[in-house]
């Protein structure tokens, strides 16, 4: 078992979701929220990761944003080195990869919250951030857990983006998911068959989490 | 997830037209002019296109060829892939493929050995507009060399041959956190022609092709520094298409076919 892929990849999934949650929550409230044509088009952006091949974000962040570009250059100077290859640029890929997995279940949370309570909130002056943070989000709990669960599942479970941007590199960019390719490519199926089962232990793990806590019968009232 | 519902009538219908799509491409699948597939080493990517054009002109026999690491070719024909041949960019994996029993070395005097059809050769690649020294022995001792791309050396030969070198020239080991390891052969030499890696220890046939010719500069590394990268090629056991796999590999290895190769930066064996 290789452990440090494994703390690599807890490390990047953990990250990655930190971030996501920082961007899905006020996302998800301008989408529920929000009135105008602008927020289909909003919607669309956000789903977009979800649909998109691996590949071509992968393509975009080695090419696009690799230092044969102005913008490229930029994030380089900034962070000391080019995206691809890094803990960092891996983190970039993950968030927008994982992006829709965060904001879909915060969007139906919150749309599911009684509407009557947004605006009796609003009538005692409450102003936009706090009618998230006081309203949306602790009656959508359940869906904050499954943003969480669900991104980080699918950030450890990330494979062409890591692949066409990685480079291999133990404790840097060798994730679990890598490990596993690099293993059954030279032929060492019992150690594939171990990495695999983790990766099988992590996600039945997290789901029978979120399950058992959206279908715990009387586990909180919602009215 | 808010995805539009389906009416139960939409989904029979997709399934229904699913059940009908399959029989449908099932016989196409199975027509007589199925083409002669070859699984090839990555670094034949560049090279074996127009050899192929000229095969389907000189014998009338469809090609389509199919590029990745010779390991990972490897895994997918013993996995049952449908593959007539197998080119690799070494000798060990189609050994592995005989000694399994899923490929011969045909016509081979020995058929425990692979027929080599060509030798690679290893270069230091570097883009034109590096602001590091040209491409030489000393680039890779150079301390600004931050990104050295390589293959994989677990599964690309060329990879192994580029850490043989380094392990040769005794740099390996200060070199090895500046390595970074690319799927194949050609993605190596995508990781420096992107300028993501500094510079890249790539096959001549990548280096050779237009656009590498054009971007970059190389350096062949000295092929005492490396053991040879011999090329071996094998039929696939479970072919249908073994006369039209024979005839591709007199055609590999006939005069004109090997002087080709020698143009496109592999050494032939004749």
């Amino acid at each position: 078992m290789d452990w440090q892929a494994f703390d690599l990849s807890l490390r990047l999934a953990s990250a990655t979701t930190a971030i996501l949650l920082c961007i899905a929550v006020p996302l998800a409230a301008v989408l529920v929220l929000g009135r105008g044509r602008w927020i289909a088009a909003v919607e669309a952006l956000t789903t977009l990761p979800m649909v998109l091949p691996p590949t071509v974000l992968g393509f975009f962040l080695l090419v696009l944003l690799g230092p044969r570009t102005a913008f490229g250059r930029g994030i380089a100077s900034l962070i000391g080195h080019p995206l691809a290859f890094s803990f960092s640029g891996l983190v970039v890929g993950s968030v927008i990869y994982s992006l829709p997995f965060a904001v879909q279940p915060l969007v139906a949370g919150f749309a599911a919250v009684d509407s009557s309570l947004v605006d009796a909130a609003r009538l005692l002056g409450a102003g936009p951030v706090r009618v998230v943070l006081s309203v949306l989000v602790p009656l959508a709990d359940r869906s904050l857990l499954a943003a969480i669960v669900l991104s980080f599942l699918h950030t450890v479970g990330e494979f062409g983006v890591v692949l066409m941007l990685g480079g291999d590199i133990p404790g840097a960019t060798r994730t679990l998911s890598i490990v596993l390719y690099d293993q059954v490519e030279s032929f060492n199926y019992v150690a594939a068959g171990r990495t695999a089962a983790v990766l099988l232990g992590i996600s039945v793990l997290a789901l029978v989490m979120i399950y058992s806590k959206t279908q715990m019968p009387g586990a909180r009232d919602r009215a | 997830m808010r995805l539009p519902e389906l009416s139960m009538r939409s989904l029979v219908a997709i399934f229904a037209a699913f059940l009908l799509a399959v029989p449908a491409c099932a016989q196409a699948s199975l027509q007589p002019q199925t083409p002669l597939r070859v699984a090839a080493a990555a670094d034949l990517e560049p090279v074996l296109p127009p050899i192929l054009d000229e095969f389907l002109r000189a014998t009338g026999i469809h090609t389509e060829a199919t590029y990745q690491a010779s390991a990972m070719l490897t895994t997918e024909i013993e996995n049952g892939a449908p593959f007539d041949l197998f080119l690799s960019a070494d000798l060990g994996y189609p050994k592995h493929l005989i000694g399994d029993g899923l490929a011969d070395a045909a016509g081979s005097a020995d058929s425990s050995t692979p027929i080599t059809y060509a030798k690679g050769t290893l270069v230091l690649w570097e883009r034109k507009d590096s602001h590091l020294p040209p491409p030489s022995l000393d680039l890779l001792r150079d301390p600004n060399l931050k990104r050295l791309a390589i293959a994989n050396p677990e599964r690309a030969p060329y990879g192994r041959a580029a850490v043989a070198a380094l392990t040769s020239l005794s740099l390996y080991e200060s070199l090895k956190p500046r390595i970074v390891t690319a799927e194949n052969i050609a993605q190596a030499a995508q990781f420096a022609d992107s300028a993501n890696a500094d510079a890249g220890l790539i096959s001549l046939t990548s280096a050779m092709t237009p656009r590498l010719l054009a971007s970059g500069t190389y350096f062949v590394i000295p092929h005492n520094l490396y053991p040879p990268i011999e090329q071996g090629v094998v039929i696939v056991s479970n072919t249908k298409q073994r006369a039209a796999a024979h005839k591709f590999l007199d055609f590999l290895l006939s005069s004109p076919v090997q002087a080709e190769l020698a143009k496109s930066g592999l050494t032939p064996v004749k």
